[in-house]
């Protein structure tokens, strides 16, 4: 029964049907012999597949964020029942913002939303943030990476900036620098020196996974 | 041949006596370097110590507002003109500022759509605005907005027409100002509610995503008859319909959502004999079928950082879609060498403009754009695109 109903939510959620998911959700938490734990592992099972489907080009942005909202409609249910022994491995810590001069939220929202279901631990600095924050926060969190976004040409060099500071302070060892976002090349993470530049949150989310331990 | 003529004539796929060239620009600090004026910043005025109460009542007076806004616009397409540039094309926009003490600048742009704006500054000292988020998150909220600006909706048309029309009257005999009824219906549906909200009423209350499409497509064709009114052979229509890795939701769910919507707005710009350029930002390259199919006659952007190529995409659409653009305004026509931007005139050129359909232009338009690429870019335009071309 537990492999029928985790594969049953796992597809729920992959034919983007929320009641479904959430009903299955239900069925975990009734359930003598299920945990709550392996319904989110289920989850995270089926949004690494949604990712997939998105970078290969089969899925749409619109699919990737509907699969997202379910799958946390669904962890909101979930995360009460979790126990301690539940929390799953932390792979590190990522800081993410969008630069200053642009409110731009929705790809790093994406981005943040992989990211969690992937293991890290995400800081969110919000949106406008001042090169100063960042490195305020990379001081004060000592992230694996911090992840910059900028959809606008004119806020780019708030990016660079970013790389700048963080470099004179001699953080680039424990700490790696990714951007996205619109107005973001690889051209561009070459000429400021950012370790990796990411198209999407999806590949955003492998290029910080390959720099775990 | 003039400019318009030279303008009318690639748009309908035929070679005039060179590939016309045309300006996006809208951005008060591209204008006024190429102008020699001081930017006129709005976040000075927000700044001064004491009450604000005076300068909302009076900016957010529509006389005040359009006025002020004619005047930017008209610096723009004086910018234009003096570049060399054919056209220009020229948006018609309502905005309100509202005071909000969460964010830096204290001020808020709302738009009667329901989006709020927020205000910052670039690295130059210049004020931008950006889209920051919708005020319409619910079914509630969203009728409730709709309910409030019903007799805003009511003379925005009439603003657009007369904005339009003035513009004609200004400019006509100069430049063509390419009237672009913006934004549209897609943004106008999601951005109010924010994407995730919106794609969620797709697949959970399509019926009232419908009403909400249903709404803006109405207003859209009464801006559009407004942009015709003031005597267009050409008009610009538009949504961002991709992000940078490609469109922001299915195809086909666009089609099903919106195909009627499009089909719509096209058939009547053909009605008004005229014809309708859309623009998108983003990688568009899976919905050009679409843009055929839903009658549009040609397309403007095409983003090189979103992997869009006017090469491949005429070879993708043939001669069923004019062309406008792609000249990148990430490095390019920011700092590109003089030798790098002859070479991406040519190229595009080469690609696009056979048998007349294209029309050279920067991909967008930022206040980083250095005016002297731009005139780089007019030059070898000017060089390169004589017809017939040389191969």
């Amino acid at each position: 029964m537990a492999h029928d109903l985790k594969e049953k939510l796992k597809e729920a959620l992959l034919d983007l049907n929320n009641d479904a998911t959430l009903d299955y959700v239900q069925q975990f938490l009734a359930a003598d012999e299920m945990t709550a734990k392996q319904a989110v592992d289920s989850i995270a099972e089926a949004l690494e597949i949604v990712g997939r489907r998105f970078q290969e080009g089969d899925w749409f942005l619109g699919e990737l964020v509907y699969a997202g909202t379910i799958a946390k409609e669904a962890m909101d249910v979930l995360t009460p029942a979790l126990t301690a022994d539940d929390a799953r491995a932390n792979c590190g810590t990522v800081v993410v913002g969008t630069i200053e001069g642009d409110m731009h939220d929705l790809g790093k929202s994406i981005f943040i939303n992989y990211a969690r279901s992937a293991g890290f631990d995400v800081i969110d600095l919000g949106v406008d943030v001042p090169a100063e924050t960042f490195l305020e926060a990379v001081n004060e969190h000592e992230p694996l990476a911090v992840g910059m976004c900028c959809l606008l040409t004119p806020a780019a060099g708030g990016v660079g900036r970013v790389v700048e500071l963080i470099t004179e302070r001699d953080l680039r060892a424990r700490t790696k620098i990714i951007i996205g976002g619109a107005a973001m090349t690889q051209a561009f993470a070459d000429e400021i020196g950012a370790d990796a530049y990411a198209p999407d949150a999806v590949t955003g989310t492998d290029i910080i996974r390959g720099w775990v331990g | 041949m003039n400019f318009k003529e030279r303008f009318v004539t690639a748009i309908n796929h035929k070679e005039a006596d060179r590939v016309p060239i045309m300006g996006l620009i809208v951005d008060t600090a591209t204008s006024c370097k190429v102008l020699g004026k001081q930017p006129a910043n709005i976040l000075d005025l927000l700044k001064e110590e004491g009450p604000k109460d005076d300068l909302l009542a009076m900016l957010n007076t529509p006389e005040v507002w359009n006025q002020t806004y004619i005047d930017i616009v008209s610096d723009n397409l004086e910018a234009a003109a003096k570049l060399g540039y054919d056209a220009n094309w020229a948006i018609y926009t309502l905005l309100q500022l509202h005071e909000d003490k969460s964010t830096k600048v204290g001020f808020v742009w709302h738009d009667p759509y329901g989006r709020v704006w927020e205000i910052s500054e670039d690295n130059n000292g210049n004020s931008i605005i950006n889209y920051a988020g919708g005020l319409c998150g619910t079914k509630e909220k969203w009728r409730a907005k709709m309910e409030e600006n019903k007799a805003l909706f009511e003379v925005l048309p009439d603003y657009a027409r007369e904005f339009h029309c003035a513009l004609q009257q200004r400019f006509g005999d100069r430049i063509y100002p390419v009237g672009y009824a913006a934004p549209g219906v897609f943004e106008n549906s999601w951005q109010p509610m924010g994407f995730a909200e919106f794609t969620s009423l797709l697949y959970q209350d399509a019926d009232f995503a419908r009403e909400i499409i249903a709404f803006h497509t109405e207003h859209y064709l009464r801006h559009m008859d407004a942009v015709l009114d003031a005597g267009a052979e050409v008009v610009l229509g538009g949504d961002d319909l991709g992000q940078k890795t490609g469109p922001m939701l299915r195809p086909a769910m666009i089609e099903e959502f919106f195909g009627e919507s499009y089909r719509k707005v096209a058939a009547r710009v053909h009605e008004r004999g005229a014809k309708l350029i859309w623009h998108s930002c983003g990688n568009i390259n899976a919905l050009l079928e679409l843009f055929v199919d839903w009658g549009f006659d040609g397309i403007i952007t095409m983003e090189p950082t979103a992997q869009m190529d006017v090469a491949q995409v005429r070879q993708q659409v043939g001669h069923n879609l004019a062309l406008i653009g792609n000249l990148d305004v990430s490095h390019l026509l920011v700092k590109g060498t003089r030798e790098e931007v002859e070479q991406a005139v040519e190229q595009a050129i080469a690609g696009a403009a056979e048998g007349g359909g294209f029309v050279l232009s920067a991909a967008h338009s930022h206040s980083l754009i250095d005016p002297q690429r731009l005139q780089w870019m007019v030059e070898a335009g000017k060089k390169y695109g004589k017809y017939p071309l040389v191969r």
